[in-house]
């Protein structure tokens, strides 16, 4: 049976081969000492008021994880969802501000963001140039796009698009109830379709895949189209919760927020490896940091030490984790 | 049945690719080369009728592209240096001081004959301005002073947030009886942020002594401004006052307070920054509780950039500038407007 095959006929669902949730998701234990620690020493950490901040906070992180999670599983990637998360924004703020129904202008991002993954997508899928260079090269030609495009800030987009941002459903704010969403279709679409097992076997070994019979380019590509229009809808919820949108500041420094969190969630940049309960750990895990450091007060610089040794603790515990084959 | 040719991305098709792209590249390096080839500095600093010398081209090095500001001042500085029969150049240092200093190198090896420069680093920029000088170019140091210059144009970053920390103090004395809580929003990273950090919270200290400052927390873009300001008012949900080194990061927490319930004219809540941004002057007009912004104004800035040159090419004594900066206020309706005209 090769690699492939064994990815084909046995989804990687969240715990299998006798290993439970807790010893493959280390990340779990770590997320837990830390809602403890900051809970204890701040005494707000947890007060619903926070957790409800933390969470809308993390769920423009979320939904743009998904899909790239799914995408690096693949053995692709895409740094440029920082700039696409401010194009997506300035899109829709700008049909907001002309005169167009929130709907059209979600529709408008979403397009916009769907456009940028095409020709990522293009690039790196069906010509094979390599993903890291063509993403990093839109990352600063999108990012130059949107200044050209909106050189001022948008605001002022009304209150039928301040809805998407600031609405809740069954009390829970509407940006966390789209980023549920998103996590359950990314699990379930991992865990339960075909196409799914693919997403895998193509970044465990992209050749095997397609003597299997797989599409090899069809995936991946769709993939990146998703993820492009997933950030432009979390640019286009953030852009709403402010009620204005930057060109030149907004996603700023978010593709590497992004990739963090589904690095830290156990996802192996190498492909072939990871689980959307560990791209939730890894989003989680952020911005409870996050939040609990400014809770703490703790100066800038050592907030930054701090986080930057969770992501070098994280990704080892990542690594030493049990997964099955090793 | 799909096989290796069909499916695997094809050699013939990336040369394809290839092709079309480098002879799309040339294309482009080409055209842009015959859009702005460099003039002979001898041909752009002309002797002038009146004894001095002619600019008929000014360098702006301005670093932080990514600021609304930066193309309010370009578009308003083109439109000026045109007035006077100059063509205004930009560099595009994307806020980092290393390519700064690079794309200043090559200015001064174009020889650019006017170079108007806002350092990110001060005492790094020097030893550029000395070589700068050294090749008979002027050096116009926007925001500050270096050693070696023709002139420069000031404005105190420290001014600013001493404005902002003043009024915002004077509020607190009026508004809650010299009580309450306020947060700081600032930037330790570059000379600009320090200086108007240190001016605002030095004022608003000394002024509003009975105030519990109870954060302080690095934040420069609305995003940050929103996250830091939930997670204080998590801990502080009294909070009252909000100050920042931007309006930009200012008008994250104005979204955090009006999220948690706060409505938009309480009477017991001051949100200020620094800038004069588009949607601050807006919240300010409405009559919120973003209450102060203490703004320059781009035409002041654009007219400088282009007149300082202009001076030190035609010899005339004293030829800096000093730019004022203005705490802009609910009431203030028809500056309000004027700068928001200025930003359009």
């Amino acid at each position: 049976m090769t690699t492939a095959d064994r990815f084909l006929t046995r989804p990687r669902v969240l715990a299998t081969g006798g290993l439970t949730t807790l010893r493959r998701q280390p990340l779990l234990v770590v997320l837990a000492v830390m809602v403890v620690a900051f809970q204890l020493s701040t005494d707000s950490f947890l007060d619903p008021a926070n957790l409800g901040g933390i969470a809308t906070d993390a769920a423009t992180l979320a939904i743009v994880a998904v899909p790239l999670a799914l995408l690096v599983i693949s053995g692709y990637l895409d740094l440029s969802v920082g700039s696409t998360f401010a194009l997506g924004g300035l899109v829709a703020g700008w049909l907001a501000t002309n005169g167009h129904t929130p709907a059209v202008a979600v529709l408008g991002a979403l397009a916009a963001g769907a456009a940028v993954g095409v020709v990522n997508g293009v690039l790196c899928c069906h010509l094979g140039l390599s993903p890291f260079i063509v993403t990093l090269g839109m990352l600063t030609a999108i990012r130059g796009l949107a200044q050209q495009l909106f050189p001022l800030p948008l605001s002022g987009f009304g209150s039928g698009f301040a809805w998407l941002g600031g609405a809740r459903i069954a009390g829970i704010a509407a940006p966390v109830v789209v980023a549920a969403l998103v996590l359950i279709a990314g699990a379930l679409f991992l865990a339960l379709t075909p196409t799914g097992r693919h997403v895998f076997a193509i970044g465990v070994n992209r050749e095997a895949a397609h003597l299997s019979g797989i599409n090899i380019r069809r995936t991946p590509f769709a993939l990146f189209v998703a993820t492009g229009a997933a950030a432009a809808l979390a640019g286009t919820i953030k852009a709403s919760v402010l009620d204005s949108v930057v060109a030149g500041t907004s996603g700023s420094g978010f593709e590497l927020a992004v990739l963090t969190a589904v690095l830290i969630g156990g996802v192996a940049l190498t492909g072939g490896s990871g689980s959307i309960l560990g791209v939730l750990l890894g989003v989680l895990f952020l911005g409870g940091l996050q939040n609990g450091l400014t809770l703490l007060s703790v100066p800038t610089f050592w907030q930054q030490m701090a986080q930057g040794t969770a992501l070098v603790a994280g990704a080892a515990l990542a690594y030493f984790a049990p997964r099955p084959g090793r | 049945m799909i096989t290796p040719e069909s499916s695997m991305p094809s050699a013939a098709s990336r040369r394809r690719f290839l092709a079309l792209s480098a002879g799309a590249l040339a294309t482009t390096a080409l055209a842009a080369a015959g859009c702005s080839a460099p003039e002979k500095a001898s041909a752009s600093a002309k002797p002038a009728s009146s004894g001095g010398k002619e600019l008929t081209k000014i360098g702006l090095d301005y670093p932080f592209t990514q600021l609304p500001l930066y193309s309010t001042l370009v578009k308003l500085s083109t439109a000026e240096a045109k007035k006077h029969g100059s063509s205004l150049i930009t560099t595009s240092d994307n806020a980092n001081a290393d390519t700064q200093a690079s794309n200043l190198n090559t200015w001064i090896a174009q020889k650019v004959p006017a170079i108007v420069s806002f350092p990110m680093v001060f005492e790094a920029m020097e030893a550029v301005a000395q070589r700068a000088m050294e090749a008979g170019l002027i050096w116009v140091t926007y925001g500050g002073s270096l050693e070696h210059q023709s002139a420069d144009i000031q404005f105190s970053f420290r001014a600013g947030g001493t404005q902002l920390g003043e009024a915002a103090a004077k509020w607190a004395e009026e508004s809650l009886g010299g009580k309450g809580k306020v947060a700081f929003l600032t930037d330790s990273t570059i000379e600009l942020g320090r200086e108007r950090t240190k001016g605002m919270v030095e004022a608003f200290t000394k002024a509003a002594p009975g105030v519990d400052v109870v954060a302080q927390e690095q934040a420069i873009d609305p995003d940050t401004g929103l996250s830091k300001a939930k997670a204080i008012l998590a801990k502080h949900p009294d909070l009252n006052i909000v100050l920042g080194i931007t309006d930009a990061a200012a008008y994250g927490a104005y979204k955090a307070l009006q999220q948690t319930g706060r409505a938009r004219d309480d009477a017991k809540t001051f949100v200020g920054g620094q800038d004069g941004s588009a949607p601050s002057l807006l919240a300010i007009k409405q009559g919120t509780f973003y209450r102060a912004s203490a703004a320059l104004a781009p035409n002041d800035l654009a007219a400088a950039i282009v007149d300082v040159p202009l001076a030190v090419a035609a010899g005339k004594a004293n030829p800096s500038a000093q730019v004022p900066i203005n705490l802009v206020q609910r009431g203030d309706t028809a500056r309000i407007d004027d700068l928001l005209a200025q930003n359009a």
